[in-house]
């Protein structure tokens, strides 16, 4: 059907009315293609979903959903994700000669001062840390992945050269008291979520 | 610890003055469904080319613009890459050339030192700068989460996608060192939206009460709702030029020194230093931040990135005492804690002492040098992009002595649909020499401290 159709379209009688004998009259020109880019039966179709239109005053709103996924590397700093799903936090230490201020947490495969890739080391179980800083979450974001309010606090960790946010996931908080890092070994969310805080006092 | 080699405190010179002879903006609002961006831009460029007494007329001034910067904060807000074209081609500008800034929320104070440095290469002798943001695209939480992504999104964005919860520790750890009450901070908050109440271009203007702010809703501990500005839709631009150019059209240009300081976007990362020391500090005056408080610089107490910026900036304006040669300063009061502990980064009272500028009434109207007569981000406006442009404006409105004509005229307030307040009060600085605006990005990860010179009373 598609081929006959197409092989009947009057491409060949253009081209000769285009270029008419001397002395016979013109060929009348025929009707245009009404799709010329798309042949029949291409007609292009509307194939997504229509917008909702929220409202119309004082201008025409629509409303315009989407869902997408990013495909996120944890590049070096994968062994960090893998540790925590074994239970263990991994920090880096620069063995550079000028740069030992301790170990960093969060971690970074490339010392920012010497440019020295670091090393990983395992900090030994229970890791226990200070509170330096906290906020109670009452009001998160769209999407949060814990139940709120909860506690954000910063943690101190004796030898690092960093302080690491966290949140705590019992007890209430204060600046000075000790947490233990505790991991969500089973049922992961391959997170930064699987590192939390548990009192230690 | 940070060392400084002797490079990394080159102060910057510009080969050539660089002045600010004009601004526009739009009103401030949460949703701003009546126009879209560029309608948004426009409405702002025209109030800057038709409304500021400029010697030629509005295509005669468009005829000298040969360059453009624009600051926006997040391609998310807007969804729309390359919006930069889209409003440079709305504007009527192609094909001249243009860039874009992001940096967070100093994008208008980065897009105002591209701009100037652009004249002062000599590269052009007419830049337009502009910002804008539409924040309501997205209902808040989710804008709070496209915001969010501001932050480290390994090792911070998931804890709370709420960018409130990075600043509320800074405010915890403040008040823990230097021993400030709450009241301060919400002092700042009450201050500011009062001041937005003489502004037809503010979005949040209230007259509040200390009481009444820290009762309010909790958003992030010790942060309340009143404390923290919101999503907000809008556009500011400014017009640089050299001196030539700058005296052609203007018989009041304002001459624009500007400095840039960073710091590490997690607060995390932020290790110990020696504090550097503005021109009016001495040597070993920190010493009993350590001593007393066991507390190094800059910890979470501290924006190391506005002092580096104040640092430079006051160097380049030859500023000694900043309390005594800044007539205005405009803060980035996002939070009322970036506002005061920015008082510590720029000298206006020394590290630890922040509180006194509020207790003084320094910051005040009628005080020494007050703050935020705009209404600031709490009270008038956060449209990210457009933010640091906005401040500018408004401190070259008030060295111009035109707060009254541009805040003051019931025609301001009736193109906006609003009424001007029958008991509103001019915020116009008596004394005009040197005004200077803060522009600040997350958790400071960026700053520039820029600062508008009267040439009538400040020699170059």
């Amino acid at each position: 059907m598609m081929k006959k159709k197409l092989a009947k379209r009057p491409v060949k009688k253009t081209v000769k009315a285009r270029k008419p004998a001397p002395k016979k009259k013109p060929v009348a020109r025929p009707k245009p293609a009404r799709f010329k880019i798309a042949p029949k039966p291409g007609v292009v179709k509307f194939t997504g979903v229509p917008m909702r239109v929220e409202k119309t005053d004082p201008a025409m709103v629509i409303e315009w959903p989407r869902t997408i996924v990013h495909h996120h590397t944890y590049g070096l700093l994968s062994p960090f994700f893998e540790g925590l799903k074994q239970g263990v936090l991994r920090a880096t230490r620069c063995s550079g000669k000028d740069c030992d201020q301790g170990f960093w947490l969060p971690p970074r495969a490339d010392c920012p001062d010497c440019h020295e890739r670091m090393k990983w080391v395992e900090l030994k179980n229970p890791v226990i840390g200070e509170i330096f800083t906290f906020t109670h979450v009452e009001y998160p974001g769209h999407g949060i992945e814990i139940s709120y309010p909860y506690y954000q606090i910063d943690v101190r960790i004796p030898g690092a050269a960093t302080t690491m946010k966290g949140y705590l996931v019992r007890g209430e908080a204060r600046i000075g008291m000790k947490v233990k890092a505790a991991f969500r070994t089973r049922g992961s969310s391959n997170t930064i979520l699987d590192l939390y805080w548990e009192p230690a006092e | 610890m940070i060392k400084f080699k002797t490079g990394n405190l080159r102060v910057p010179q510009f080969q050539r003055p660089v002045y600010v002879v004009a601004a526009g903006t739009t009103d401030y609002r949460k949703r701003y469904p009546e126009y879209k961006l560029e309608e948004l831009t426009m409405m702002a460029f025209k109030m800057l080319l038709e409304e500021n007494d400029l010697k030629l007329d509005p295509m005669e001034v468009k005829g000298l613009i040969n360059m453009a910067c624009y600051g926006e904060f997040a391609d998310h807000f807007q969804d729309q890459l390359l919006c930069e074209a889209k409003i440079h081609d709305y504007l009527g500008l192609e094909p001249l050339p243009n860039i874009g800034v992001k940096t967070g929320g100093a994008t208008g104070g980065y897009t105002t030192l591209a701009g100037a440095s652009m004249i002062a290469s000599g590269y052009a002798n007419c830049v337009l700068v502009m910002g804008w943001e539409r924040m309501d695209e997205v209902d808040t939480r989710t804008g709070n989460f496209y915001i969010s992504t501001a932050a480290c999104k390994d090792f911070e964005t998931r804890l709370s996608r709420m960018y409130a919860a990075y600043y509320a520790p800074m405010a915890r750890r403040f008040s823990h060192i230097f021993k400030v009450k709450e009241e301060i901070r919400a002092a700042i908050a009450v201050k500011n939206r009062l001041y937005a109440c003489s502004s037809p271009f503010a979005q949040n203007p209230g007259k509040h009460t200390v009481e009444e702010v820290l009762n309010g809703k909790m958003i992030c501990d010790p942060l309340r709702v009143l404390e923290c500005c919101v999503m907000s839709v809008g556009s500011a631009c400014m017009l640089l030029c050299d001196e030539e150019t700058a005296y052609k059209l203007s018989d009041t240009p304002m001459r624009l020194q500007i400095a840039g300081g960073t710091h590490t976007l997690r607060v995390a990362d932020r290790r110990n230093m020696e504090v550097p020391l503005l021109p009016n500090e001495k040597p070993g005056q920190y010493d009993w931040m350590e001593k007393e408080y066991h507390e190094p610089y800059p910890g979470f107490q501290s924006f190391l990135a506005s002092r580096f910026a104040a640092y430079m900036a006051y160097r380049m304006a030859g500023i000694y005492e900043p309390m005594e040669d800044l007539d205005l300063v405009e803060l980035h009061d996002a939070f009322t804690i970036s506002d005061l502990q920015t008082y510590g980064d720029i000298g206006l009272r020394p590290y630890g002492k922040e509180e006194d500028y509020i207790t003084s009434g320094d910051a005040y109207f009628g005080g020494r040098c007050p703050s935020n007569l705009s209404g600031g981000l709490l009270g008038t406006m956060h449209a990210v992009g457009a933010t640091g442009i906005f401040q500018g404006a408004e401190c070259l409105w008030q060295l111009q002595n035109k707060y009254d004509k541009f805040h003051g005229e019931e025609k301001m307030w009736k193109r906006f649909g609003k009424e001007k307040p029958k008991d509103w009060k001019s915020l116009q600085i008596p004394k005009r020499r040197r005004a200077l605006w803060i522009s600040h990005a997350g958790v400071g990860s960026h700053v520039t401290c820029g600062i508008l010179e009267n040439p009538e009373e400040v020699k170059g």
